[in-house]
């Protein structure tokens, strides 16, 4: 349903600090696929991503090892088909569109990390949570999967959620985003 | 007012370039930047700061820091500010605490007149009898004297507090020369370091020394602030140390909040809060004019203030001698120096609002305004206490040290020994590389353990001993108690006779007679009070102060306000695709758990009787949704619900119930099969983050070699219900490739479709209120799109949106019990009616035996379809069902509401099985105490048991 406009579940824009320190932009409309299979089976050895870790793939698809034997590929909007399409599914494997099923949003910028520990109780310095960590945790008490994504040399976060959490947890997250310089439109509320 | 500022003083921390105006109570002064509350009010010659908790006697400056417990205060609506710590700023409105009509004239000195009669464990032994009094009287009148400023939670201006996490691998406690080194040489062997200090600045006791103790401090601040590694917070404090090193630290005044708790992970933990004076007890002790040795270095150096005209110096240590030479250099006349290393003493202070004599240990009585005294010090081991250690005392050095500490907490600076700046640098220096060291290989062992992390670069680095030289333990005399008595604890008015009298009743061990007197209980938390009071007991009962041991500190180390607890309220709300369309057309919203949901749309009986009359529309988004895949799939839901599934047919649908292993009616739903290995799970909307966890556990527990996967669809799937006798007519005009006919999509059947152009849609035919009616799953994304294409195409239908009102009209018209309302935390199979649904002969279920049990009992209550005969009552939900003529309860009403279709009220109830046959007259209770007889029906459902109108 190309033609059919996506309903993201954050109404808001992308914030951003007037400074440059930190942005947050809503991203949910990006295909999502999770894959479940064991790793002998041969959609495991095409992922080649280990549990914690994520790799860019050669049509741009970020493979994030999200759990043990869990896999969840992330692309642009509409890809759907072509990433379900590129799984091998010879074996016990399950692959579920989540597209719909998970907000999604970016956070980037030299502040992230203080902003995040406003919200969340991982240890983000770089040799424990480095470029392509992929890690789950509670963001301002939602539970969430974090990718650290950055972009030439930004620092960035893809932090996803269940959807029905979305217009609460960015809400959240810009709010904690306001100690470092976002101006948080007065609808965004987490009260 | 005369003012007491002194010239320049090269330490001082004041900016007198800057006036700030305040008032103290309700008085206009001016400050300069950098001024405490309380040495701007020192300056412009305040002595008296407060009254005693019980005997309200003047109180003035003790010890001019943190700690003093007689600089407690409101600013604004804010109570108990520290005034010895917290910073000047224009326009505060300080007042006295506790005091009426004033701070001057304080009609609660009256309880001196009654002090006899005021002694240890008064409350105790005062207010037992007559016990109805407590209540009543009693507890009004003690109120009116407890301590502490007063909270407006009407007026508060607060603003929002604020919490954070961090993850350094050192963390000190104290930023004074040790505590500085330490941070330091922890950050130079590659860890990272928070620092923290809870006065404004850096450098303890160097920042009142003379131009040798500035310049290395001096030196310490500058490389401290050029080190990236360290990340310094003064103005904050260590408040507790927890398991596994959780470390919680308060931040005061950060620019986004006024407080700020932070909950630092630390490798290592260094304890270095330096050593906190304590006061000496005597005759007069708490006069205003009474200071310690401390107390007159600090006013004088860091804020230039002359704390009086002619002193009498006690003093058992450099610090005391410290003392006398600056009271000369600001000008204050020292009249007598007495010292206590050579058996001199003072017995007595006198004066009314402020010292006026002091009488000496051998006869003499000096004039004097200034009484300073130096006599020893505690160490503030809490930290260690929270990490296990039980400090040992020392009789020589006449304090306490630490005894054995866990690998993650070392200790230095003045509460591990004695030393010169020099050599407390080193040995900070020498703990921080140990610290260090420890944290790296644990932060090292961390990487190595995590999935993200990727492996360490290095070896592990290697373990080193503890070759740190202790520091030195300096002989110091045990000044503890002159031969009068005075106050022990300034906070709680609790005097060393009380604790000898405390003692004398049996109260003789530490511990029982800190809770028997409360001393130590009050705001300072025992830093200035516990040795002394350790002291008087061990004179009291004749024994060696080592023999008496230590009250067990816990956190937090320092009060901690609700609000820095609190930190930022985080209550996660969840929403449908579809919410801001409920809220944009009138919906009044329900809070459902996590959900906001629409609970009507104004008219709740008029959206059911439009649903029995055309169709409705209604957002079920939070039903519960799990996508189940694989070859096992049937095995595991036999093995969960409590009926068969091996043989449902592609494109059919189940009701299922499922029970705990107590028999107890946990969740239920329908199940739908889309594909050979491909199922949907619906469950409790409350339900389906605990049923998903307890399917994950089967399954990675006890079940590992089925071949299952789950994944929660809920809010990827907006959940649209189309009920009411023309949804089958209005669903045809928007479904595309399925055909809604009663021959090829029956009851209980499941299809995959398009819905208004959206694909992948699952259209369910199913229903909670009776109904003809479908529920459609729609992605998320497009649901809004879906709903109100319904809408638009369905207006000459009478199609019109429903709440969850309505809904819960419709469903209980029909009988439907809801799990949790209708059933509770004892409602096994048979209560809820599950007669025929449950498989006893599967080969196994969870809670099968129990389910086996409670088929063969008798007793258990029966669900039932209940009618009040009085047709307009309509009895609340929970009213009781008694016994006519009794109060023996016989049961409860689970659900009731007013039925529109039927014009009268309906129930579901849970009674005793002697009740349950249809027909049976039962007595239900009402709120209100009346008595009002109801009818039990013979099915559940009121309206068209047979299901002929969902059947069409």
């Amino acid at each position: 349903m190309s033609e059919l406009e996506f309903v993201s579940p954050v109404a808001s824009g992308p914030l951003s600090a007037a400074g440059g320190g930190i942005s947050l932009e809503d991203v949910s409309d990006r295909t999502k696929v999770l894959v479940r299979a064991g790793r002998d089976t041969a959609a495991g050895t095409h992922l080649k991503v280990t549990y914690g870790r994520s790799r860019r793939r050669r049509d741009g698809a970020l493979i994030c090892g999200s759990r043990p034997d869990e896999w969840t590929l992330l692309a642009d909007p509409g890809q759907g088909t072509e990433l379900l399409a590129s799984l091998p599914d010879e074996g016990f494997v399950s692959v579920v569109d989540i597209t719909h099923g998970r907000a999604m949003f970016r956070l980037s910028g030299l502040d992230t990390v203080g902003v995040l520990a406003k919200v969340c109780n991982i240890d983000l310095t770089d040799d424990m949570t480095p470029d392509g960590a992929v890690f789950s945790g509670s963001v301002a008490k939602v539970t969430c999967d974090l990718v650290r994504n950055d972009l030439a040399d930004r620092r960035s976060y893809l932090v996803s959620c269940e959807r029905s959490f979305g217009a609460y947890l960015f809400a959240a997250i810009a709010d904690a985003c306001s100690e470092f310089g976002i101006d948080v439109p007065a609808d965004l509320t987490i009260h | 007012m005369s003012s007491h500022r002194l010239p320049i003083r090269s330490s001082e921390l004041i900016d007198r370039s800057t006036s700030l105006s305040f008032t103290w109570n309700g008085r206009a002064y001016v400050g300069h930047e950098g001024d405490t509350i309380a040495s701007a009010l020192a300056a412009a010659g305040v002595e008296v700061f407060s009254r005693g908790m019980k005997y309200h006697r003047r109180r003035g400056i003790l010890t001019a820091n943190h700690w003093d417990p007689n600089l407690s205060v409101q600013v604004g609506d804010e109570p108990n500010v520290r005034a010895g710590s917290r910073r000047l700023v224009d326009g505060m409105q300080v007042s006295a605490q506790n005091v009426w009509p004033s701070l001057r004239w304080d009609l609660g000195t009256a309880n001196r007149l009654v002090g006899r009669f005021l002694s240890v464990g008064f409350y105790y032994k005062t207010f037992m009898r007559p016990q109805f009094l407590w209540h009543n009287l009693y507890q009004r009148i003690l109120r009116k004297f407890a301590p502490g400023g007063r909270v407006n939670w009407k007026t508060g201006t607060h603003g929002e507090y604020d919490k954070r996490y961090a993850h350094p691998d050192v963390l000190v406690a104290g930023g004074g020369p040790a505590g500085v080194a330490a941070a330091l040489s922890a950050a130079e062997a590659g860890a990272s370091v928070m620092l923290v200090e809870q006065e404004p600045e850096l450098g303890g006791h160097l920042r009142w020394g003379g131009p040798d103790d500035l310049a290395v401090l001096a030196d310490l601040r500058q490389a401290v602030y050029s080190t990236p590694a360290i990340e310094v917070l003064c103005d904050s404090i260590v408040t507790g140390r927890y398991d596994h090193n959780w470390v919680a630290v308060l931040q005061r005044s950060h620019e986004v909040a006024p407080e700020r708790l932070i909950k630092a992970r630390v490798g290592s933990l260094i304890v270095a809060p330096g050593l906190v004076e304590r006061p000496y007890v005597f005759a007069g002790n708490d006069i205003p004019g009474v200071m310690l040795a401390g107390a007159v270095r600090r006013l004088i150096n860091l804020w230039a203030v002359k704390p009086g005209s002619r002193a009498v110096v006690l003093s058992a240590n450099s610090e005391g001698d410290a003392a006398v030479l600056d009271l000369e250099s600001a000008g204050v006349e020292v009249v007598a120096v007495l010292d206590a290393r050579a058996g001199e003493d003072v017995v007595e202070a006198r004066g009314r609002g402020r010292v006026s004599s002091v009488q000496t240990g051998d006869g003499r009585i000096l004039r004097a305004d200034l009484l300073v005294t130096a006599t020893g010090w505690t160490a503030p081991t809490s930290l260690l206490n929270m990490a296990g250690d039980r400090p040992v005392y020392d009789k020589v050095a006449a304090r306490y040290f630490p005894q054995a500490l866990p690998d993650n907490v070392l200790a230095t600076g003045g509460i591990a020994g004695d030393g010169s700046t020099t050599e407390l640098t080193a040995h900070g220096r020498e703990t921080g590389l140990l610290a260090a060291q420890r944290a790296l290989r644990l932060r090292h062992d961390r990487r190595a353990q995590t999935p993200r992390s990727p492996a360490p670069e290095s070896d592990r680095p290697a373990a080193i001993a503890d070759s740190r030289i202790p520091l030195r333990r300096s002989p110091h005399p045990e000044c503890y108690r002159s031969t009068t008595h005075g106050l022990v604890d300034y906070s709680e008015d609790v005097s060393s006779k009380d604790l000898i009298q405390a003692a004398g009743e049996g109260f003789d061990s530490i511990e029982l007679m800190k809770r028997y007197t409360t001393v130590t209980m009050g705001p300072g938390q025992g830093k200035l009070e516990t040795v002394n009071a350790a002291a008087v007991l061990a004179e009291a009962m004749a024994v060696e102060m080592a023999d008496i041991g230590t009250t067990v500190w816990r956190p937090p180390f320092s009060p901690v306000s609700l609000g820095a607890l609190a930190g930022r309220i985080f209550e996660p709300v969840r929403r449908s695709a579809l919410q801001d369309w409920h809220e944009a057309n009138g919906a009044t919203n329900l809070l459902a758990g996590q959900w906001v949901r629409p609970d009507h749309y104004g008219d709740p009986m008029a959206e059911a009787s439009n649903v029995r009359e055309n169709v409705g529309l209604i957002d079920v988004t939070p039903l519960g949704k799990l996508d189940l895949r694989g070859p096992d799939v049937a095995n595991l839901l036999d093995l969960v619900y409590v009926n068969r599934w091996q043989k449902l047919e592609v494109g059919r649908v189940r009701y299922g119930a499922m029970v705990a292993e107590d028999g107890v009616v946990s969740d239920d739903g329908v199940t739908g099969r889309l594909a050979e290995d491909h199922y949907l799970m619906t469950t409790t909307s409350s339900g389906a983050g605990a049923v998903w966890e307890m399917l994950e556990d089967w399954l990675q527990t006890y079940r590992p070699d089925w071949e299952v996967h789950v994944t929660p669809v809920t809010g990827g799937l907006t959940s649209i219900n189309v009920a009411g006798p023309r949804s089958r007519e209005l669903l045809e005009r928007l479904v595309d490739n399925v055909d809604l006919s009663a021959d090829a999509f029956p009851y209980f059947s499941v299809r995959t479709g398009i819905v208004a152009g959206v694909a992948d849609c699952i259209i369910w035919r199913i229903g909670f209120t009776g109904e003809l009616s479908y529920e459609v799953h729609v992605p998320s994304g497009h649901a809004l799109h879906v709903w109100e294409s319904l809408l638009s195409n369905g207006s000459d239908l009478g199609v019109a949106p429903f709440g969850i009102e309505a809904q819960r009209i419709l469903r209980l018209e029909k009988g439907h019990y809801i799990v949790g309302q209708d059933t509770d935390g004892l409602s096994k199979a048979p209560t809820a009616g599950l007669d025929g649904l449950v498989r006893l002969d599967k080969a196994d279920t969870i809670g099968l035996p129990e389910l086996r049990a409670a088929f063969e009992r008798t007793d258990l209550p029966v669900l039932v379809g209940l009618q009040p005969d009085d047709p307009t009552i309509v009895p609340d939900e929970a009213c009781q069902i008694v016994e006519a003529g009794s109060n023996q309860i016989l049961g409860r009403v689970t659900s009731s509401r007013m039925s529109p279709t039927l014009e009268r009220s309906i129930c579901l109830a849970q009674v005793d099985p002697s009740l349950a046959a249809a027909g049976t007259s039962v007595t239900v209770q009402l709120v209100d105490g009346r008595r009002i007889t109801a009818t039990v029906q013979e099915h559940h459902a009121h309206v068209d048991p047979e299901g002929a109108r969902q059947r069409v």
